[in-house]
């Protein structure tokens, strides 16, 4: 289980200072940055095998919206191959999305990734004009079901409500959770998204909670996704990274990638198992 | 141990091989309230013998036996100087009390030479600092704060602006020993260090050596920071206090019995809280209204003392402090509370003229406790560590020429590390995690401070500390030694080498103090950490009342702890995982200060060069060298204090310091994440760790005291104008971004970087009273 106090203070006393005026625009020199490239890969059973693969960009190099910074974002023409149980299916520089929420993937295979837990994925991709190359390797992990959505009315103020979201860990294994949670659309900032693990669990069951700030007729989202040590690490580097930028009581975090390579990249390649459990809010 | 034990010998010797004098002992205290008097001199007027009192006001020389009258002078800076003639003629006991010169109607010089003894003394690196003089000084929201006022002394910086961290020649913050009445004080800080947990009114003075450690002192490796309480006034009854902006402060203090007895209680709270609970209640029907959190801190500290004889007295003290961070709104129930406790009950008995004895027990306690209860769910995340310390100590005056000091001290630590507790409460859901650890730590000691001849003064002395902590058990030998040579009436050369151990380590998740940072112990693990430093200097005496001091320095460091990067903090059971292990070394090639403590204009000016390095961690910048946060390389204060009139003073300091070094990113990408994530267009790339140093920070900081007499108090208002150029300095960058709405998201059009400073221009005003 993740614990982050500070996380919740940060915004606030940022905002603070902003309203005190005592914020302003400097000017800073970072230290020398080369590119490196971008690797996000999540085996999704029943979707095909898809992967994004951009480039970084030093901090202050210029953002666009044109597609000029897409393609210089974009790092195409590379080779790309997933091995698993003994065949390789390539994935073809060809752009493709997933409409809602959108998601972008500039290499597609031509196969459906198998629900099959336990096979053993690896990732092979040989850049473009001899910048080497970059490989990486993941489990597919077996499915934690959502066991159950409670949802409970206050009982000091009958208007409002939670929900309690109930899943069975395998004491056995040593489990990594990531749960997000969403009021009314998938395509809205999550209200909650936190890692989790069964390291400190002492029983077999899992509770995630909202707060009592439901009412009649909300949409809930729960979504569950059991996810590997790698990915728990990756994800959890992601946000300190981002969260260590704003907060000066946060130590920042390297990204702790799971691909390796003479291509020196940054990323992930993972399985992504979930269970989305939508329930509305009645009496 | 050999050498120890031949050593302990010698000093037995010693005590033989006094005869034919006549020894002067006694207790030098302040005559209008009974206090004692640390550092006062007694001389022999024409024979150049004397002495100081020592911590605890106790003093003794001896003078050679005849029958001529000789004229003792006692003195000590602030109070008149006063005469005694005796004859000496056998143990000669001698009580005296100093009147106070704020007492004096008339013009008096005083002639105090607590910078020639300074000069002369052994002692180097080495800082006081008295309330009296802290007190004066412009305090952030008029909150005077002894800690911050060492912020300003050469070899110590603050870490960041605003806050009472304390790094001493390049050591982390957990390596200053921080005693109250001997008792340790694990986190001097309340709100997130802004504050330290030392009320000024209950506080007599504060000592701190930088180096040069003297034996009696072990466990931390780069400072003690020694602050006693008052002892309250055995005179008559009195009371003080203040009305700030953020607190109010009591202290009542009297005599039990006169001249035998008294006490004193000090109380200080914040308000804040009295406000923001208004706030919340007028806007309880308002729509989606927010309620602040509730925060308060308060402090009480108290003392009682006993002359229960000639040569005993009895001293009880004890101090209880809390910060209290609450919050409740429809999803949390939250309460995070944290703060010291500590207990000192410390006995004074004089032997005899030439041995003067000092046994402490002390009680210390840190904890911090974070509930949230919800209904049919329950959190609580808390750590703690304990102490219960038992010491005894010797101080032997055998002949003017040797000063010897001997003890041991016994200390049980108990420390509950991280213990989580957290589930619903039919006991479905359950989460566990924490450790709990044992420890005890020992020390043993002696020191010699010889006058080998008028001009060259040695000390030398040595502790041996140990640790047990099963399966684990460290014992280590630490050399300590310090010489002075004066080159003339003026001028001294210095030098000192000291080794320490620290068995109990500080586990912080940043450079900044936080109440949830976690006091570990060793183990086989973690071993002590150890620091070496050597210094040199020399001290020179412009005149009769500037000291001018250069102090060059180098700290090796061993055995340094860090945690890994994205270690998980809380909730772990086996935080030894999350533990990186490497060196350090600070060095400066110059220490300077220049002080001046008489006359109209006091104060002084520190400046320091000086290098701070870690390395060899193998899981921080691929086990590189690099710099840690409070790394600076240029540090210059001046303060200083004029004595206008006896009703009116103006105080100033100015501060330069190069900047601080921060971590921050070199590179960025975007992330897409997995369905119903959200797309994150900018994810910092950290490199290499704190390459970027912030730019220079400066502040001036004003005060006025003007001080007016009622018909039963005595008063004064303290404005104080924390910086008073209203400069914006760096408190931390970040890096933002300019964005637009777009398919994908909020999509970055323009990234720039942000400074944001702590406190602008800002002016407050404090009523301290007296009666």
């Amino acid at each position: 289980m993740k614990i982050n106090i500070l996380k919740y203070i940060a915004p606030v006393a940022i905002l603070a200072f902003v309203a005190c005026n005592l914020s302003k625009e400097v000017d800073i020199e970072l230290p020398e940055y080369e590119r490196q490239p971008v690797v996000e890969c999540y085996l999704e059973p029943g979707k095909p095998f898809r992967l994004l693969l951009t480039r970084s960009y030093s901090f202050f190099d210029p953002f666009g919206l044109d597609s000029s910074f897409f393609q210089n974002t974009l790092l195409q023409d590379a080779v790309v191959t997933i091995s698993y149980n003994g065949q390789t299916d390539t994935l073809f520089n060809t752009f493709s999305f997933d409409p809602s929420p959108l998601k972008l993937f500039n290499y597609t295979g031509l196969n459906i990734v198998p629900a099959t837990p336990g096979i053993d994925y690896q990732l092979n991709i040989n850049l473009p004009d001899n910048e080497g190359n970059i490989t990486g390797n993941t489990i597919m992990l077996p499915l934690v079901p959502i066991d159950s959505v409670v949802v409970e009315f206050s009982p000091d103020i009958d208007s409002i409500a939670r929900a309690l979201t109930y899943v069975t860990d395998d004491p056995a294994a040593k489990n990594y959770y990531r749960r997000l949670l969403h009021y009314n659309s998938l395509d809205s900032i999550p209200e909650q998204d936190f890692l989790a693990d069964d390291r400190i669990l002492t029983t077999t069951k899992l509770a995630f909670g909202t707060g009592y700030e439901l009412r009649e007729g909300d949409t809930v989202y729960n979504t569950v996704c059991h996810i590997t040590k790698d990915y728990y690490d990756y994800y959890e580097s992601v946000q300190l990274a981002v969260f260590g930028n704003i907060n000066p009581f946060a130590q920042p975090s390297p990204i702790k990638s799971n691909v390796t390579g003479s291509g020196n990249p940054l990323g992930i390649f993972t399985c992504l198992v979930y269970e989305r459990d939508t329930a509305i809010v009645k009496r | 141990m050999k050498y120890f034990l031949s050593f302990f010998f010698l000093c037995c010797a010693l005590l033989l091989s006094a005869q034919n004098t006549a020894t002067v002992s006694g207790t030098i205290r302040d005559a209008q309230n009974g206090e004692t008097l640390i550092g006062a001199t007694v001389e022999a007027v024409g024979l150049g013998k004397g002495n100081i009192s020592n911590e605890y006001g106790f003093f003794s020389f001896t003078l050679p036996e005849g029958n001529d009258s000789v004229s003792l002078r006692f003195s000590y800076i602030g109070y008149q100087t006063s005469y005694r003639k005796i004859k000496p003629v056998g143990p000669i006991k001698l009580n005296v009390s100093l009147r106070s010169e704020d007492n004096v109607i008339e013009e008096v010089v005083i002639k105090a030479n607590s910078l020639e003894e300074k000069m002369k003394s052994t002692e180097m690196s080495v800082t006081t600092i008295s309330t009296k003089e802290a007190k004066l000084l412009p305090a952030l929201l008029g909150e005077v704060d002894i800690i911050k006022i060492l912020q300003l002394k050469p070899g110590i910086t603050a870490g960041s602006e605003g806050t009472t961290g304390i790094f001493v020649r390049g050591g982390g913050a957990d390596q200053n020993l921080i005693v109250l009445d001997e008792a340790v004080v694990y986190n001097a800080n309340h709100l997130f260090g802004f504050f330290s947990t030392f009320n000024s009114d209950a506080v007599k003075d504060v000592k701190v050596y930088k180096g040069g450690f003297p034996a009696q002192y072990g466990g931390r490796l780069s400072s003690v920071i020694d602050v006693r309480m008052k002892e309250g006034n055995n005179q008559e009854f009195s009371g003080s206090g203040g009305l700030g902006l953020i607190a109010s402060r009591l202290t009542l203090e009297g005599p039990i019995q006169k001249d035998k007895s008294s006490f004193i209680v000090s109380g200080r709270r914040t308000y804040a809280d009295l406000i923001t609970r208004g706030i919340n209640k007028s806007n309880e029907n308002t729509p989606d209204y927010n309620p602040i959190p509730d925060y308060y801190f308060y402090d009480l500290n108290t003392k009682v003392n006993f002359t229960l004889s000639e040569k005993d007295r009895l001293y009880l003290s004890g101090y209880f402090g809390r910060d209290v961070f609450k919050f409740k709104d429809e999803t949390f129930n939250f309460l995070f509370d944290w703060g010291n406790t500590t207990g000192t009950a410390r006995w004074n008995h004089v032997f005899g003229p030439k041995l003067f004895a000092n046994t402490t027990f002390t009680y210390s306690d840190y904890r911090y406790r974070i509930r949230n209860i919800l209904q049919g769910f329950s959190f609580s995340l808390g750590s703690n560590v304990n102490d219960v310390n038992t010491k005894v100590d010797f101080y032997y005056q055998p002949s003017n020429n040797h000063t010897v000091r001997f003890g041991a001290n016994a200390t049980y630590h108990d420390f509950v590390v991280g213990r989580l507790k957290a589930g619903s409460d039919d006991g479905e859901v359950k989460f566990e995690a924490g450790q709990t650890f044992d420890g005890m730590e020992y020390g043993l000691y002696a020191n010699d401070e010889w006058a080998v001849t008028d001009r060259f003064k040695l000390s030398y002395g040595a502790r041996i500390s140990a640790w047990q902590n099963n399966p684990s058990f460290y014992a280590r030998f630490e050399p300590r030694a310090a010489a002075n040579f004066a080159i003339n009436n003026k001028w001294s050369v210095k030098g000192s080498y000291t080794r320490m151990n620290q068995y109990v380590h500080l586990l912080a998740s940043s450079g900044l103090s936080l109440p949830t940072d976690i006091w570990y112990p060793s183990t086989e693990g973690i071993k002590p950490e150890i620091s070496d430093q050597v210094a040199i200097g020399t001290s020179y005496l412009l005149g009769d009342n500037l000291l001018i001091t250069w102090e060059a320095w180098y700290k090796w460091l061993q055995n340094q702890l860090d945690f890994k990067d994205g270690a998980e903090v809380f909730g772990n059971s086996n935080l030894e995982d999350e533990l990186t292990i490497g060196r350090g070394y600070a060095f400066s090639p110059l220490e300077l200060e220049i002080e001046k403590k008489e006359g109209k204009l006091t104060g002084w000016i520190g400046y320091t060069l000086a290098w701070t390095k870690r390395s060899d961690f193998p899981d921080i910048n691929r086990g590189e060298e690099f710099l840690p946060r409070f790394d600076t390389r240029h540090n210059l204060s001046i303060v200083a204090l004029w004595n206008l009139s006896k009703r009116w003073q103006i105080t100033a300091t100015w501060v330069y310091t190069s900047g601080y070094v921060a971590w921050l990113p070199s590179g960025r990408f975007s992330f897409q994440d997995i369905p119903g994530g959200q797309t994150q267009a900018l994810v910092p790339i950290y490199g290499d760790r704190n390459t970027y140093r912030y730019p220079a920070y400066m502040r001036a900081d004003l005060g006025v005291v003007w001080k007016w007499k009622g018909k039963y108090t005595e008063n004064d208002l303290t404005l104080s104008v924390y910086n008073a150029t209203d400069r914006r300095n760096p408190y931390f960058i970040y890096i933002n971004a300019e964005t637009v709405e777009t398919p994908l998201g909020d999509r970055p059009t323009r990234i720039y970087a942000e400074q944001v400073s702590l406190f602008p221009i800002l002016p407050s005003i404090t009523w301290n009273f007296k009666f």
